[in-house]
C-alpha cells in the first residue's frame, strides 16, 4: 500500500510500518500484537541510530548522492571553453600526473569537445548536448567548476570523494552522516548505497570502518532481491511462529538474567527486522507509482534496471526517512572512463540524463527538494588534451572538473568557480573535495570539524584537517 | 553531543562495565579525564604561549608556571591561581582575559576556547599531571603506562575463603573497596562454555560435556582448563585475535587487492606459535627478525623463524605502483608494530612530533630507516603483475640445490610428456581426420547465451526413426563460439530402441554414473556404451576423473585439465558453484580450441531402429556467447578397428601420462622451493625525515634509532637494517610497555574485558587502567614466568575471578559479575557449523587463487574473488578492499588497520541475517538431520539441541517452549521440517549467541 507521510519529509514510525504489515497480512497480528505489547522491550536508551540535532539549524534533512563512476568530462558536459574548440590541435605543456614518465606522451595537444554547449534556464547555465533533461533544470542546481581532488587515479579519488581520504581506509560520508544525525525510520536502514556493481574503490564506499556497525551502508543491487536476506524463506505464517516461538524462549532467558539491555536490544532488534522485511519490498515496489512518475523518470513500467529505477526508488527511501541514499550508475568497467573514445559518453549520458531530471522534478513537485540535498559527484574529470591532435579518448584529470548540488539550502541556479580558458586548472575560486565534503555537512547543519569520532588515539572527521565551507553555494 | 568517543556508544561498553574491573572506574575515568584535559588543552597553550619566559631558568615577573606550586605560589602580584571558591578570580585567568592591568600573552589574546579550558581548568582545581615535578620535564616520568612496573602485593580481603589465585586478592581488593561484594562461581555448564569458547573459539561437544558432567572429582575444571589449552583450537582462537592486532589480510590492498598465495604460512605461524605456547619475547622477535634470527641460529626451525616475517610483509600497499607509495607502507608498518607491542600511537609522528605522547619525528624516521632498510616481498601491482622476493623457507645454499633438481626433473619429465603426447596426439588427429568426412551430421546448431534448445530443433533428419547397427557411434559434440569460458552446457539426451526390447539409454544414467569405477557402461550389462571426449583436435577420451569438483562431493566429472570436461551433478540440490548446477543433471563444457563430445557405441546385441530426443541448455548465463551442438554418427570401422576400439586405446596412452603431467603441475606450483612471503635485510641506509610526512619534502637523514622515550639506542651494526637489535629493545624487561600491552591483551582474551580499554593505545590520550595494581601484577608475573603465555591464561582461568556467575542478580549494582559477552563473527559461524555437523577441523593451508601466471588485475577488474569452506573461519580469506558481507555484519576485524577489541554492535541485519539467510537456513536442516537421526523421540532431539547449541542438557522450560510452539503452528510439521524450523529458533536465540 502507498503509505502517507507523518509530517512532511519523514516517514511513519516503526510502529506505524508493523501495523501497517499487520494490515497486509493477518497472519502476523499475533505476534505483532504480543511484541508491540512489551512496551518495556521497545525502550532501549542507546541506539545509535536514534535521530540527533544537528549542530545548527538546517535546511536539508536528507541526501541523495548521484555518483558517476569513472570521471565524467568537465569539458563536454558542464565547462563550456570555446577557446578548446578554437585552439584545437595546439600543443601545451604541462607537468601532469597522468603524463609525466609516461612513453608516447611527450607532447600533449589541446583536444576539441564533441558537443555543442547552449545556455538554459533564467540562470543561462551553459550546459553540452550530453545532457538535453538535465539542462531543464539547471535553475535548480548548483554548479562548481571548480572541483579539485587530490589524485588521478581511480581507487584513490574514488576513495577520496567518498571518505575524504585517498589512501587510508575511512569511514563513507553516508556513515558520517548516519553517525551526526541518526535515522527516522527504524524499519530501512540510515545509508542504502544502490549499486549494479561496486566501484573502484569496493566496499570502501559504503564502509562504517571505524565507526559503529549500525552506520554501515547497506548495499541495494538492482534486481528482485535488492537487499540480501531480506526475503523470508519460508512462508509468513510459518516466520511468524518461528518468530513467535523465539519471544517465548528469549523473554524466559532474559527474566533469568536481571533484564539485561544488552539481551533486551537484540529482541528488539527481531521486531526491527521483522518490520524491514515488510518495510523494504514497500519501499522498492514500484507499482503503485503512477505512469506519469514512470514517464517523468523515462522508466518503462516493471523493470528493475538502469538509473531510472534506482532514481526512483531512492526517492522513495529518502521519502520513507532515509537518511542518506547514494546511487552509482556503474561500476569499476564500462563507465565513463572513455579513454577511447569519448563518444562512449552518449551512451552513459543517456542512462542518468533523463532520471535525474526526473528525479530532481519529483521531489520539487513533491515539496520535497528544499529539504533533499542532491549531490551529483565524479571521481575527477578528463583531460582537455591528449597525446596527439586527433585522439579521440581522454585522460584523468584531478586539477579541475565538475560537480553540482541541487537543492537542501543548496544556492539554485548558481555557477560557482571557474577555469582557466582551456579547462585546465583552477582559475577563481577552489573547491577541493575537503572543501564540497564541508559544504555538505554544513548544509545538513553539521560543523565538518566538531563531527569527531575518537578512534585509536585521534579524534578523526571526515574533512581530516582540511576543509572549507563555500557560502557562495549556500542559499 | 556529536563527538562521542567509542565508549559511550558501542555495546561492547555495556560489557565493559561489567566483572570486576568496575570498581574505581569512576573514580580513575574522572583522573583519566582531567589528564586528558590537561595534556589536550592547558599543557600545549603553557608550553608555547607561557613557559618561554616562566619556566625554571626564566621566571619573568618572579613567576614560574611550569610547576604546580609556582602556579600556587605565584611571583611579584601574588599566587597565579587559586583553587576552591576564589578559582575564578586568579591572577593567571585575569591576565588571559585580558580584564585587569596584567594582559598575558604580551602583544595579543588568547583564542576564546583556550580562555575557556583555563577557566574550566582552573574552576576544577587545576590538576596537575605530576605535582612534585615540572612539566618540562621528561613525560615519561608523569605517565603511568611510561613508568617502570611496580612491585605489587596482593592485599588481603575479606572474601579470603574464595581467593584461588593471588590475582582473586587485587580484584576483590578493588570490588570491596567500592563496597561491593562477588558473584558466587557460575553454574558448571555455564562456566564450561565461558571457558571452551574463551580458550578455543569452540563449544564444548557432547561428548566433553558428558565426560565433565560425570566426572565428580575436585580437579574437573582444572584439567578441562589443561584440556583445553592443550587442543589445537586453542592456536586457531588466540592466533585470531594477535591476527586482528597485525591487520592480517590474503590481499595486498593496493588499487587492484593482490593475492597473497603465500600469506596464509605467517596466519598458520602464528597460530602454530601459539599453539606450541613460543614465549611472547620469541614470539616477538620472529616477527620482527626471524630472517635474520633463521641465519643466526641454522637450527631447525629455520623455515619457521623467516615466516614469521609476515608480519611486516603484510603490511598494506597503496596505490597503482606500489613502490611509488612505499612511504605509506612503511607508515602502516610503524604504525602497527607502536600499536600492536607498545600500545604507542607512533603513527602520529609521521607529520610533526606526536602532540600528546612524548614521541619525537626523529623517533618515527630512527625507525623508518629501519623497515625502510628491509626488502619486503613484493605482492604485485597493477603496472608490475608479478610478485618477487619471496623468501625461501630453507637456507639459500639448500634452496639453490633444490630449484636445481627441480629443473632437472621438470626438463624431463617434458621431454617424456612431449614424445607421448606428440604420439598420442597425433594418432587422435589422424583419427578425427579420417572419422570426420564419413560421418552423417543428423543435427547442428546453436544455443545462444543463457538459452535451450531442442535437439531436433537443429535436426537433419528425422530423430524418431534412425538406423543403428552394433559398433556405430553416436556422437554429441559441444563446441564454443567466441569464447569458451561460461559454456557449462547441460544436456539431456535420450536414446531409444524402436521394437526389441524396448529399451532406453539416457545421460540421466550418467549422473550417478560417472564418478563409477566403470562410467561406460550402460544399465543393461554393456561394459562400454558411453565415451567422453576431448575433440578439441583429435578425438580422444577425457583422461582423468574428479571425483569432487570444488570439492563438492555431488559433483563429479571427466575432465583433461580444467577443460574439456563431463561432469554431473548427483544431488536432489541445485549446486551453486561457478554457475547454478541443477539437480540430477549432466553436463558437458568445451575446451579452449575446440569441443567436448560424448559418444553413445550401438551395443552388440542391437541392431535396428533408434530414437533421439532431448534438449541443450547454456547452464552459465551472461557469457559474452552461447554455445554450439552437432550430432553425428560415424559408421563402420578406421584401420580395421571400430572406431570405440580407438578410443580406448587413446584414452588408456592419455591415462598413462597423468602422474607425469600432476607432478609437473606440482612443480610448478611449489616452484620446488617452498617460499614465504616475508622480509629480509635490504640496502642498510639511514632515512630522511619526510618534513610534514610529504616524501618530496625531505630534510636531513635520521639515525636509525629506538625511540627516546624507551631508550633511545642507535645501532650497533649500521651495516644490518637493525631490526635484530630493534627485537632486542622491544622485549628487553627494562621495556614496561611490551609486558603491560601483552597482559592487558591476554586478560582482555581470557576475561573478555581488558583492563586498558585501549589496548593499542597506552599513551596520554588512551584510557587508564582500571586495575593498575593488577596490570603491574600481571606484568611481573609475566616476565619472572619466561614470558609464558599459556601458563598466564591458565593462572587467570583458574581464579576466582574468572568462574564468577554471570547471571545472578546484580542487587542493584552491588554485586560485581562476569561479563555476558556477544559470541564473535567466527565463533557464530563455527557454531553453526559444528552443530550441524559441517565443521572441517583439519588446518586450512593455501587459498585456491588462480595461477599467478593468469594474473592481470586492474582497477577495472581487481581481486574479487570469495572461496567458500567449511573449515573454521579463522582460515576463510580474507580480502582487504572488498570485504565478505558476513564479517561485516558481525563485527568482523578490520584487514586494513589494527582491531584492538572487536565491537560487538547489536543492529536489525543481524537478525535479518538469523531469519533468512541461506547458510542458516541449510545448517538447521543439517542439524535437523542429525537430530532426528541419532535421536529417536522429540525431548532426546532437544536434549542434544541444547548440548550441542547451549551446552546444558535440556530443562522442562526447553519442552514446555517446544510443546508450545507445536501447538501455535498453524498446521503440522512433517519432522524435518519442524526440527529445521526450531533449530533456526534455537540459532537465534539469545543463549546461543551470549555467553554467560
Amino acid at each position: 500500500m502507498e503509505m502517507t507521510l507523518e509530517d512532511k519529509g519523514f516517514g511513519q514510525t516503526r510502529r506505524q510500518v508493523i501495523q501497517s504489515g499487520v494490515l497486509s497480512s493477518s497472519l502476523l497480528a499475533g505476534l505483532l500484537q504480543e511484541m508491540l505489547a512489551d512496551a518495556d522491550i521497545t525502550k532501549i536508551s542507546d541506539d545509535p541510530l536514534a535521530p540527533k540535532k544537528p549542530h545548527f539549524p538546517a535546511k536539508a534533512k536528507r541526501v541523495i548522492m548521484l555518483y558517476m563512476t569513472g570521471g565524467v568530462s568537465h569539458v563536454d558536459t558542464f565547462d563550456h571553453k570555446p577557446r578548446l574548440y578554437q585552439d584545437v590541435g595546439r600543443e601545451v605543456k604541462l607537468d601532469h600526473p597522468e603524463i609525466r614518465n609516461r612513453p608516447g606522451y611527450e607532447h600533449i595537444f589541446l583536444k576539441r569537445p564533441q558537443w555543442e554547449f547552449k545556455r538554459y534556464g533564467k540562470s543561462g547555465t551553459e550546459v553540452s548536448g550530453l545532457f538535453p533533461h538535465i539542462s531543464e533544470v539547471v535553475d535548480d542546481i548548483a554548479l562548481i567548476r571548480s572541483m579539485q581532488t587530490d589524485h588521478s587515479n581511480h581507487y584513490n579519488a574514488t576513495l577520496g570523494m567518498h571518505t575524504g581520504s585517498f589512501n587510508f581506509a575511512r569511514p563513507s560520508i553516508g556513515s558520517w552522516i548516519s553517525y551526526g544525525l541518526g535515522s527516522f525510520n527504524k524499519n530501512l536502514p540510515s545509508f542504502i548505497t544502490i549499486a549494479p556493481a561496486q566501484t573502484y574503490a569496493g566496499t570502501q564506499v559504503y564502509s562504517s570502518d571505524f565507526l559503529p556497525g549500525a552506520h554501515q551502508g547497506t548495499l541495494v543491487v538492482p534486481g528482485s532481491e535488492p537487499i540480501a536476506d531480506i526475503k523470508p524463506l519460508v512462508a509468513s505464517a510459518e516466520q511468524s511462529d518461528e518468530l513467535a516461538a523465539l519471544a517465548r524462549i528469549n523473554s524466559r532467558h532474559l527474566a533469568a538474567r536481571d533484564e539485561e539491555p544488552v539481551l533486551k536490544a537484540r529482541i528488539k532488534s527481531f521486531e526491527t527486522a521483522f518490520g524491514m522485511q515488510v518495510a523494504a519490498p514497500e519501499a522498492f515496489d514500484l507499482s503503485r507509482e503512477t505512469e506519469a512518475t514512470h514517464k517523468l523518470y523515462g522508466l518503462e513500467r516493471g523493470s528493475t534496471k538502469g538509473f531510472a529505477w534506482q532514481c526512483l526508488v531512492a526517492r522513495r527511501l529518502a521519502e520513507r526517512g532515509v537518511r542518506f541514499v547514494e546511487i552509482i550508475d556503474t561500476g569499476s568497467s564500462g563507465n565513463w572512463d572513455s579513454h577511447g573514445d569519448m563518444m562512449d559518453h552518449a551512451r552513459l549520458a543517456m542512462n542518468v540524463d533523463q532520471p535525474i531530471k526526473g528525479l530532481i522534478k519529483d521531489l520539487k513537485s513533491r515539496g520535497m527538494l528544499e529539504d533533499t540535498l542532491v549531490i551529483w559527484a565524479t571521481e575527477f574529470g578528463r583531460t582537455p588534451f591528449n597525446n596527439s591532435a586527433d585522439a579521440k579518448g581522454r585522460e584523468h584529470h584531478n586539477w579541475a572538473f565538475s560537480c553540482w548540488l541541487g537543492g537542501g539550502g543548496a544556492k539554485p541556479g548558481v555557477t560557482y568557480g571557474e577555469t582557466d580558458e582551456y579547462g585546465i586548472k583552477v582559475a577563481t575560486d577552489p573547491v577541493h573535495v575537503h572543501d564540497f565534503h564541508a559544504t555538505i555537512l554544513h548544509l545538513m547543519g553539521i560543523d565538518h570539524k566538531r563531527l569527531t569520532y575518537r578512534h585509536s588515539g585521534r579524534d578523526y572527521r571526515l574533512t581530516d584537517v582540511f576543509g572549507n565551507v563555500i557560502q557562495g553555494l549556500l542559499a | 553531543m556529536l563527538a562521542r568517543s567509542d565508549f559511550t556508544i558501542s555495546a561492547r561498553i555495556t560489557l565493559a562495565v561489567g566483572f570486576a574491573l568496575l570498581a574505581g572506574l569512576n573514580c580513575s575515568a574522572q583522573r583519566a579525564n582531567q589528564a586528558e584535559f590537561f595534556e589536550k588543552q592547558i599543557r600545549p597553550v603553557l608550553a608555547q604561549q607561557c613557559l618561554s619566559c616562566h619556566n625554571d631558568k626564566i621566571q619573568s615577573g618572579g613567576l614560574r608556571l611550569d610547576t604546580h606550586s609556582g602556579l600556587l605560589k605565584g611571583g611579584e602580584h601574588g599566587p597565579a591561581i587559586s583553587i576552591g571558591s576564589a578559582a575564578a578570580g586568579s591572577l593567571l585567568l585575569k591576565a588571559i582575559e585580558q580584564s585587569g592591568s596584567i594582559k598575558m600573552p604580551p602583544g595579543k589574546k588568547l583564542p576564546a576556547s583556550d580562555i575557556e579550558a583555563f577557566q574550566k581548568w582552573v574552576r576544577g582545581g587545576a590538576a596537575w599531571p605530576d605535582v612534585s615535578a615540572s612539566i618540562t620535564a621528561s613525560p615519561a616520568a608523569s605517565h603511568w603506562a611510561f613508568r617502570p612496573l611496580r612491585r605489587v602485593v596482593p592485599p588481603p580481603v575479606h572474601a579470603a575463603a574464595r581467593v584461588r589465585d593471588p590475582i582473586d586478592r587485587l580484584v576483590f581488593a578493588k570490588i570491596e573497596s567500592a563496597g561491593k561484594s562477588t558473584a558466587p562461581d557460575a553454574d558448571g555448564h555455564q562456566l564450561l562454555r565461558r571457558l571452551s569458547y574463551n580458550l578455543t573459539g569452540l563449544a564444548p561437544t557432547p561428548e566433553e560435556l558428558t565426560a565433565y558432567e560425570i566426572d565428580h572429582s575436585p580437579d574437573r575444571y582444572l584439567r578441562a582448563v589443561d584440556r583445553l589449552l592443550a587442543s589445537a583450537r586453542f592456536g586457531e582462537q588466540w592466533g585470531r585475535h594477535w591476527l586482528d592486532v597485525v591487520r592480517y589480510a590474503d590481499t595486498a590492498g593496493e588499487n587492484t587487492d593482490h593475492p597473497l598465495p603465500h600469506a596464509w604460512r605467517y596466519r598458520n605461524w602464528v597460530i602454530d606459535a601459539l599453539n606450541a605456547n613460543l614465549p611472547y619475547n620469541q614470539f616477538i622477535r620472529d616477527q620482527i627478525a626471524g630472517d635474520l634470527l633463521a641465519k643466526q641460529k641454522q637450527d631447525d626451525r629455520y623455515g619457521s623463524h623467516v615466516v614469521a616475517t609476515g608480519y611486516l610483509a603484510i603490511a598494506r600497499r597503496f596505490g597503482h605502483d606500489i613502490d611509488q607509495d612505499m612511504n605509506l607502507t612503511m607508515d602502516d608498518t610503524i604504525d602497527t608494530l607502536g600499536k600492536s607491542v607498545l600500545g604507542l600511537t607512533l603513527g602520529c609522528a609521521r607529520c610533526h612530533d606526536h602532540k600528546f605522547d612524548p614521541v619525537t619525528a626523529k623517533d618515527y624516521y630512527g625507525l623508518y630507516g629501519i623497515f625502510s632498510s628491509t626488502r619486503f616481498s613484493y605482492p604485485g601491482c597493477e603496472p608490475h603483475q608479478e610478485p618477487r622476493d619471496l623468501i625461501p623457507l630453507i637456507a639459500p645454499e639448500l634452496a639453490a640445490k633444490r630449484t636445481k633438481e627441480a629443473a632437472d626433473e621438470r626438463t624431463k619429465l617434458q621431454a617424456q610428456l612431449s614424445g607421448q603426447a606428440s604420439i598420442a596426439l597425433k594418432q587422435a588427429r589422424d583419427l578425427k581426420a579420417a572419422a570426420v568426412p564419413l560421418s552423417t551430421v543428423i543435427a547442428e546448431g546453436e544455443v545462444p547465451d543463457g538459452g535451450a534448445r531442442e535437439l531436433k530443433e537443429g535436426a537433419k533428419r528425422s530423430l524418431d526413426a534412425l538406423t543403428a547397427n552394433t559398433g556405430d557411434v553416436l556422437q554429441l559434440s559441444i563446441s564454443p563460439l567466441m569464447s569458451h569460458g561460461a559454456d557449462s552446457t547441460l544436456v539431456d539426451m535420450t536414446i531409444e530402441e524402436i521394437g526389441g526390447r524396448g529399451r532406453k539409454w539416457s545421460t540421466s544414467d550418467l549422473v550417478d554414473n560417472l564418478s563409477s569405477a566403470n562410467p561406460r557402461a550402460d544399465r543393461f550389462g554393456n561394459s562400454a556404451t558411453w565415451y567422453f571426449l576431448d575433440a578439441q583436435d583429435g578425438f580422444a577420451m577425457l583422461p582423468e576423473s574428479m571425483a569432487a569438483v570444488e570439492s563438492r562431493g555431488e559433483l563429479s566429472a571427466w575432465r583433461n585439465g580444467d577443460t574439456p570436461s563431463v561432469f554431473a551433478n548427483s544431488s536432489t540440490q541445485p549446486v551453486k558453484v561457478w554457475t547454478t548446477l541443477a539437480a540430477r543433471s549432466f553436463f558437458m563444457h568445451p575446451g579452449q580450441r575446440g569441443p567436448v563430445a560424448l559418444a553413445w557405441v550401438c551395443p552388440p546385441d542391437l541392431s535396428g531402429q533408434i530414437r533421439i530426443h532431448g534438449h541443450i541448455t547454456d547452464a552459465h548465463p551472461g557469457g559474452p556467447d552461447g554455445i554450439g551442438y552437432r550430432m553425428e554418427i560415424f559408421h563402420g570401422q578406421f584401420g580395421g578397428k571400430p572406431i570405440s576400439a580407438l578410443y580406448t586405446e587413446l584414452g588408456s596412452q592419455l591415462h598413462s601420462q597423468l602422474g607425469a603431467r600432476k607432478r609437473l603441475a606440482e612443480l610448478d606450483l611449489s616452484a620446488a622451493v617452498p617460499v614465504a612471503y616475508g622480509a629480509v635485510d635490504g640496502l642498510a641506509a639511514d632515512a630522511k625525515l619526510q618534513k610534514r610526512g610529504d616524501p618530496a619534502n625531505l630534510g636531513d637523514a635520521v639515525p636509525r634509532k629506538f625511540i627516546d622515550l624507551l631508550g633511545g639506542d642507535r645501532l650497533r651494526d649500521p651495516a644490518s637494517s637493525g631490526r635484530l637489535e630493534l627485537a632486542d629493545w622491544l622485549t628487553r624487561p627494562s621495556n614496561p610497555l611490551a609486558s603491560r600491552v601483552i597482559v592487558n591483551r591476554i586478560w582482555q582474551w581470557t576475561v573478555g574485558v581488558p583492563i586498558v580499554a585501549t589496548p593499542n593505545d597506552f599513551g596520554t590520550r588512551g584510557a587508564a587502567p582500571t586495575n593498575p595494581e593488577l596490570l603491574d601484577y600481571l606484568a611481573s608475573e609475566f616476565i619472572r614466568s619466561g614470558w609464558n603465555i599459556k601458563s598466564m591464561v591458565r593462572r587467570i582461568a583458574l581464579s576466582s575471578a574468572f568462574r564468577m556467575s554471570a547471571v545472578t542478580s546484580a542487587k542493584n549494582g552491588q554485586i560485581e559479575r562476569f561479563a555476558r559477552r556477544r559470541l564473535t563473527t567466527e565463533e557464530i559461524r563455527d557454531a553453526m557449523l559444528a552443530a550441524s555437523g559441517d565443521l572441517d577441523l583439519k588446518p586450512g593451508e593455501a587459498h585456491p587463487f588462480p595461477a599467478e601466471s593468469s594474473w592481470h588485475f586492474s582497477q577495472h577488474a581487481p581481486f574479487a574473488d570469495e572461496y567458500s569452506t567449511t573449515k573454521r573461519s579463522v582460515y576463510m580469506m580474507q580480502k582487504r578492499n572488498r570485504r565478505i558481507r558476513f564479517f561485516a555484519i558481525f563485527d568482523g576485524p578490520d584487514p586494513n588497520s589494527s582491531t584492538p577489541v572487536r565491537d560487538l554492535t547489536t543492529v536489525p541485519t543481524q537478525a535479518l541475517y538469523f531469519m533468512n539467510d541461506p547458510f542458516v537456513h541449510d545448517r538447521a536442516s543439517r542439524m535437523a538431520a542429525r537430530l532426528i537421526g541419532s535421536k529417536q523421540n522429540d525431548a532426546a532431539r532437544l536434549d542434544l539441541a541444547c548440548k550441542l547449541l547451549y551446552s546444558r542438557p535440556v530443562t522442562a522450560g526447553d519442552l514446555a517452549d517446544m510443546d508450545a510452539y507445536k501447538k501455535s503452528l498453524h498446521r503440522g510439521l512433517e519432522p524435518t521440517a519442524f526440527w529445521s524450523a526450531y533449530c533456526r529458533i534455537l540459532f537465534a536465540s539469545n543463549e546461543f549467541l551470549y555467553l554467560d
